[in-house]
């Protein structure tokens, strides 16, 4: 007898040495924030990152030339104290601050940055927002690395450091945006010795070299990433947190279910979709819209969606406001075009696609196929996702009731998923796109001819010729016979060239042309949504979660300079100007 | 599947079967050899290479000396099967859709290109498995992961063991004390009341997936009453639900061993000579029936402590915890090769350990099983 | 451990003796009644009633149990019973499909081991204990992957998946039983009259092990059953299924606010039906193989 109760027994002492071991390094205060950063972040480099997950820790550890201030998300003074930028727009000089250091205590200096934007272009690195520089002198061929000389960029070519606390960077064509690219986490500076000496490893702990508001101090992946303040930080005194606690939690109820019992202060999006209604009316739940279309690809290779009128009528026979009011709930904004609502001066175009059942019908059969009779079963392709599958399944059935048609919603897992859209391996495709910049061009050019996200097959010349023609307005402006042939509405395009004839000062110019240029964007979108239907946009997301009261410097609606309000479109929120009530620290 | 990688897969499968014709002296050096292998590429990276090989090959000769056949012939088995479950893996994985490097934003080719070169996965299945085999051999490496960058497969599956065995453990634990409790109770009077009750009772947990329980605990003892924390990894308390969600299904299982052992020793001679000479009932079972009872939960514990490891997935999933299960379902779902292979192989290791152990623990404990050997 | 069922006469009389064992149970013939019971009801109703399970109506939504919807609807409007119940066939497809593909290889692999014995039962039986040492969840997402461009969310794939890594017991048990038998008299007696191996296998053999082979699989049906639900929440798993419902009413049971309907009903079906195969499993056992050891055969633990 007793054997069995000695082997029970040493059982017990092995499981309770097991758990002393895993809890000695892991057992730790609560940190003063926490929040849910949903999937773990893949890569805590800069040059390397693609997310959401990766961006809110890159942008506590990193400080780019600009940083985004909470209130306004507008660019404020980083590691560049001041800026300007010479008439033409092509030229920005940014004068670095001297107090901004590494963690290591180097200074930062304007070399960071050259590097940093070198390796980032650089092809061997494989980063894949290197695209997000190309507007500089020479970026684009140094990434594309066909030349086979030397490369020029960084050397004497796109970005230059005169000393080492002035930036130089030459533009080929004047980009709008510019100055928020700087604060984007593609361009924060990399710390060059770091990297030579650690590899591919150089941002683990113990390793990694910072200069942001605060410091990587533990990581233990599918957990939590701890950060803490950095005391040489440059502003440190403006950093209002001691420590921040980043979870990877990847369950909607379990993150939920955490916000509930208080365990974390933030949790952005990542909640069961259905309890939406519930949510809205708790004092800590916020939600404003955010820069991300949601839409479906239809694949323009496959019979019988190679005919514009079925893509066309399939867009006709959706009725958003049912997915919006119904389903959604968050004031979702039903969208029949890409760019979403609150892109500064640009015009919404005419879309064919607003919801009309009855027209549906009469251009499926004026396609030949008369209620629906002919068209084989088509499939709705969603990655997995609750709120995709409900979406597809609502979509599946209005398409049944109203066109006819039969129609089967099915998931794949998200790398298969990837691999069937690029592969154009499915009828009809769920997707979705966030802006990466507060401008049109970061949602139209994916669809330009051949473009590695365009997934549809669908191209056409005159939509590509838009595209290249409002990335370098002056060029083009010069050209408005081509323009015109192009454009889907040639008068409303004739009216914005016009002006151009005329005499004016160089500030009336540059204003005249940035007109010209988003007026080409929306014809270029008037092809998409009006003539070529590779897509059918379905709506506007909401950005929206929960967070706890009593959070300050959380602003989930902006306060620009001149007083107005507007959306946190990105649902961005730096760390550095969170605070806390003291009580709880 | 090409025509190489079918008759590279004949072939080691070939080689797994011929271990067990190998006669006792061939099995004596085979064995001996291959766990010397095994120990050197798993002690070089802690030790160096000459210390690793001195100990490997000391430990590989002892071994080919003292342990019993059985147990070699299970060393002999172990080795060409890890290499079959890599290559079979390696083969699977490249035939599923997708690949490691797409994301939602295309990269250019040269960009795949450098990302293929850098972490070692060419085009095709074979290949990687020759760089990933030469890898872990050579380098004594499980090889980097492609979605949590700067990481080795081993630097996520470390810290990640002892989590999972530390769950496991304690589920295990729990599933054995509550099955047999469950199990004695429903034995000593079959057909009854009782014996019903507790069958149900213990059949309710292998008849609600773990996720539902799991989410009723969390929300029970995490929100409503606030007693314990909802999910995530920090102290003991944190283990609590978790460990009893993940226990339900085995403790089921045990109970329903216990329960036949326990009806099956109550008839047997013995027990009924213990009666008549006397002793309490209480005593009759304490001394003689669970012992014989038990013996079928002692060899269980070997396939249930790996079945409570690999089916702890779900259990970590719903209560976001850092452990083994996670690898093994986010690589598959990522194409994260090398983590894929990595978690395969040491799911593999454990389940083979763990088995060996338990014949060890029985022979230990059983004289028949003893002698039989 | 065959000995009581080849020892009794080929007549109707050890079948009979385990059906009166088995009618004195009341554990199992209520199992048996129940899982029945539900059976019919997935498969008859639907289709008596003309049970819709894919029209939406966005004005019902997530409306609880009423008198036109017996069982609510959920959250695009749709009526939840007809959901059950054509999820239940899907479940109880995947679960009976799997078993039986699952003893289809049992009994091939099992039954050629047994027969043959020497090298080929070396040969297979290495095969098994190999895979034994795979986890089988792990094998079980990679052959979904594979499917996972062609399915469409289609039971094929998930019934294959799961039949592949659920036969190596049922290829143990038909060995064991297949290598006791081989060398009794009826068997000799066969092969003397140059009966085939095939026609021994079949004529001679599997009619004697037949109690542990239907045991087995009785017991097999909800393991498969319970697996496809850790597909569905894992997003793996079918469109439309006990799993995939439980998995949706999971994720809407909240503090806050339940529509515990969502989750009753499916949750209900599957564990009525697990409960009730699992007591008819174990009373088959106890009538048809009273030698075994409880649990013995059983699959709820012993493949993980």
């Amino acid at each position: 007898m007793w054997r069995p109760v000695a082997a029970l027994a040493a059982l017990v002492a092995v499981t309770l040495a097991a758990i002393g071991l895993t809890f000695s390094s892991a057992t730790r205060t609560p940190a003063d924030f926490r929040f849910v950063n949903g999937t773990e972040p893949k890569t805590l480099d800069p040059s390397l990152m693609n997310g959401q997950p990766e961006m809110r820790v890159a942008t506590a550890l990193f400080e780019g030339l600009t940083r985004r201030d909470a209130k306004t998300l507008q660019p404020a003074p980083g590691v560049a104290e001041t800026w300007e930028v010479s008439e033409d727009g092509l030229t920005w000089t940014f004068h670095l601050r001297e107090d901004a250091r590494w963690s290591d205590g180097r200074p930062v200096t304007a070399d960071d940055f050259v590097y940093a934007w070198q390796r980032l272009l650089d092809p061997t690195t494989g980063a894949e927002y290197a695209y997000f520089l190309h507007g500089l002198v020479g970026a684009r061929a140094y990434n594309r690395g066909g030349a086979a000389e030397a490369p020029r960029f960084g050397v004497d070519q796109g970005v230059f450091a005169p000393d080492p606390h002035t930036l130089v960077v030459e533009l080929e064509a004047p980009v709008p945006y510019f100055l928020e690219l700087t604060s984007f986490f593609a361009t924060l500076p990399v710390p060059r010795w770091a990297v030579e000496t650690h590899g591919d490893r150089w941002f683990l702990p113990g390793r990694i070299v910072g200069n942001g508001p605060f410091l990587l101090d533990h990581w233990r992946v599918g957990d939590r990433i701890r950060l803490v303040r950095n005391p040489d930080y440059w502003a440190a005194e403006a950093v209002g947190l001691e420590t921040v606690d980043v979870l990877s939690i990847e369950q909607p109820t379990t993150a939920l279910n955490l916000a509930l019992a208080g365990e974390v202060d933030w949790l952005p999006s990542l909640y069961p979709p259905e309890l939406v209604d519930v949510l809205q009316e708790r004092p800590d739940f916020y939600s404003g819209p955010g820069m991300i279309v949601y839409f479906y690809r239809l694949n323009v290779t496959r019979p019988p969606l190679d005919d514009p009128r079925v893509r066309q009528a399939i867009g006709l026979a959706i009725d958003r406001r049912e997915i919006t009011d119904a389903l959604l709930r968050l004031g979702e904004i039903p969208a029949t075009a890409m760019v979403p609502p609150g892109m500064p001066g640009y015009g919404t175009p005419t879309s064919g696609l607003g919801f009309d059942p009855a027209r549906a019908r009469a251009l499926l059969a004026e396609a030949g196929f008369p209620g629906g009779e002919g068209v084989p079963e088509l499939g709705i392709l969603y990655n997995t996702h609750e709120r995709h599958r409900q979406i597809a399944e609502l979509i599946a059935d209005q398409l049944r009731r109203n066109l006819g048609l039969r129609v089967r919603a099915y998931n794949q897992e998200w790398q298969s998923y990837i691999a069937s859209t690029r592969a154009l391996d499915y009828d009809i495709a769920r997707a979705g796109w966030i802006g990466d910049y507060l401008d049109p061009n970061t949602f139209l050019d994916l669809f330009v001819t051949g473009n590695g996200n365009n997934n549809t097959g669908w191209g056409d010349p005159d939509y590509d010729l838009l595209l290249a023609a409002a990335a370098n307005v002056g060029a083009a402006s010069q050209d408005p016979a081509a323009l015109l042939a192009a454009a889907p509405e040639p008068d409303a395009l004739a009216a914005a060239l016009a002006p151009l004839d005329e005499e004016v000062d160089p500030a009336q110019r540059t204003a005249q042309l940035r007109a010209l240029r988003l007026e080409l964007l929306r014809q270029a979108e008037t092809l998409l949504v009006a003539e070529g239907f590779p897509v059918i946009p379905i709506y506007f997301y909401v950005a929206s979660g929960l967070v706890q009261p009593g959070v300050e410097g959380f602003y989930s609606e902006l306060s620009l300079p001149d007083g107005s309000r507007a959306a946190n479109l990105q649902d961005i929120h730096p760390l550095r100007d969170i605070r806390v009530p003291a009580a709880r620290n | 599947m090409g025509v190489f990688e079918a008759i590279a897969l004949a072939a080691a499968f070939l080689a797994l079967a011929g271990t067990a014709w190998l006669p006792s002296r061939a099995l004596r050096s085979v064995g001996g050899a291959w766990a010397a292998a095994g120990l050197l590429v798993a002690l070089r990276p802690l030790l160096g290479f000459a210390p690793a090989a001195l100990l490997a090959v000391a430990l590989g000769a002892l071994a080919a000396w003292r342990l019993p056949e059985a147990v070699l012939r299970r060393i002999a088995f172990a080795l060409p099967s890890l290499l079959l479950l890599t290559y079979v893996t390696a083969v699977l994985m490249y035939l599923a859709p997708g690949s490691p490097f797409a994301n939602e934003r295309a990269a250019p080719p040269e960009v795949e290109r450098t990302l293929r070169e850098r972490y070692g996965v060419p085009e095709d299945a074979t290949a990687f498995f020759t760089i990933y085999v030469e890898r872990l051999v050579v380098e004594g490496t499980l090889g980097p992961s492609i979605k949590v960058q700067g990481r080795s497969v081993e630097d996520l599956l470390l810290p990640a063991l002892p989590v999972s065995l530390a769950l496991g453990a304690l589920a295990l634990v729990l599933a054995v004390v509550g099955g047999v409790a469950l199990g004695v109770c429903a034995g000593l009077r079959p057909g009854s009341g009782v014996d019903l009750s507790s069958m149900g009772l213990a059949l309710l947990g292998v008849s609600l997936p773990n996720f539902v329980v799991g989410a009723l605990l969390m929300i029970l003892f995490g929100i409503a009453l606030g007693w314990l924390p909802v999910a995530g990894w920090g102290g003991y308390r944190h283990l609590v639900l978790p460990a009893i969600t993940l226990a339900l299904p085995t403790a089921a299982y045990v109970a329903r061993l216990t329960r036949s052992g326990t009806i099956d020793a109550m008839q047997q001679d013995y027990i009924r000579t213990a009666r008549a000479k006397g002793l309490p009932e209480r005593l009759v079972v304490a001394k003689h029936a669970l012992r014989s009872a038990l013996l079928p939960v002692v060899s269980f514990l070997g396939p249930a402590a790996a079945a409570i490891m690999t089916g702890s997935f779900v259990v970590e999933t719903l209560f976001g915890i850092p452990g083994m299960g996670q690898w093994f379902v986010k690589g598959a779902i990522n194409r994260d090769y090398s983590v894929v292979m990595g978690t395969a192989l040491v799911y593999f290791a454990l389940i083979t350990a763990f088995n060996l152990a338990v014949d060890l623990v029985l022979a230990w404990l059983d004289p028949r099983v003893r002698e039989a050997q | 451990m065959s000995a009581s069922n080849a020892a009794l006469p080929r007549s109707a009389g050890p079948w009979r003796q385990a059906w009166t064992r088995l009618r004195r149970s009341p554990a199992a013939v209520t199992g048996g009644v129940l899982f029945a019971a539900i059976t019919a009801i997935c498969v008859c109703l639907p289709w008596l009633l003309g049970l819709d399970p894919v029209t939406t109506d966005p004005a019902a939504r997530n409306l609880p149990p009423s008198p036109l919807h017996p069982f609510g609807t959920d959250a695009l409007g749709r009526d939840l019973l007809a959901r059950v119940l054509i999820g239940g066939r899907t479940s109880l497809l995947i679960g009976v499909a799997a078993t039986a593909s699952s003893v289809l290889i049992g009994v091939l692999v099992g039954g050629a081991a047994g027969l043959y014995g020497g090298r080929v039962d070396e040969v297979l039986m290495r095969f098994v204990d190999f895979l034994y040492g795979v986890p089988y969840m792990f094998l079980v997402i990679l052959v979904m992957l594979l499917f996972s461009d062609t399915a469409r969310g289609e039971p094929l794939p998930v019934f294959l998946a799961l039949g592949l890594v659920q036969w190596l017991t049922m290829a143990r048990i038909v060995r064991g039983e297949v290598l006791a038998l081989r060398g009794r008299d009826f068997v000799l007696a066969a092969r003397a009259l140059g009966a085939s191996d095939a026609g021994i296998l079949v004529r001679h053999l599997l009619p004697n092990t037949i109690g542990p082979i239907v045991v087995y699989a009785t017991l097999t049906v909800p393991g498969v059953i319970i697996l496809e639900s850790f597909l569905s929440y894992l997003g793996l798993g079918v469109s439309l299924s006990w799993g995939q419902l439980v998995a949706e009413g999971v994720a809407v049971v909240n503090p806050l606010r339940s529509y515990w309907w969502l989750l009753f009903w499916p949750a209900t079906f599957l564990s009525a039906t697990l409960l009730a195969l699992n007591f008819l499993g174990d009373g088959l056992r106890d009538s048809l193989d009273p030698r075994s050891p409880a649990g013995g055969t059983s699959p709820a633990g012993d493949r993980h």
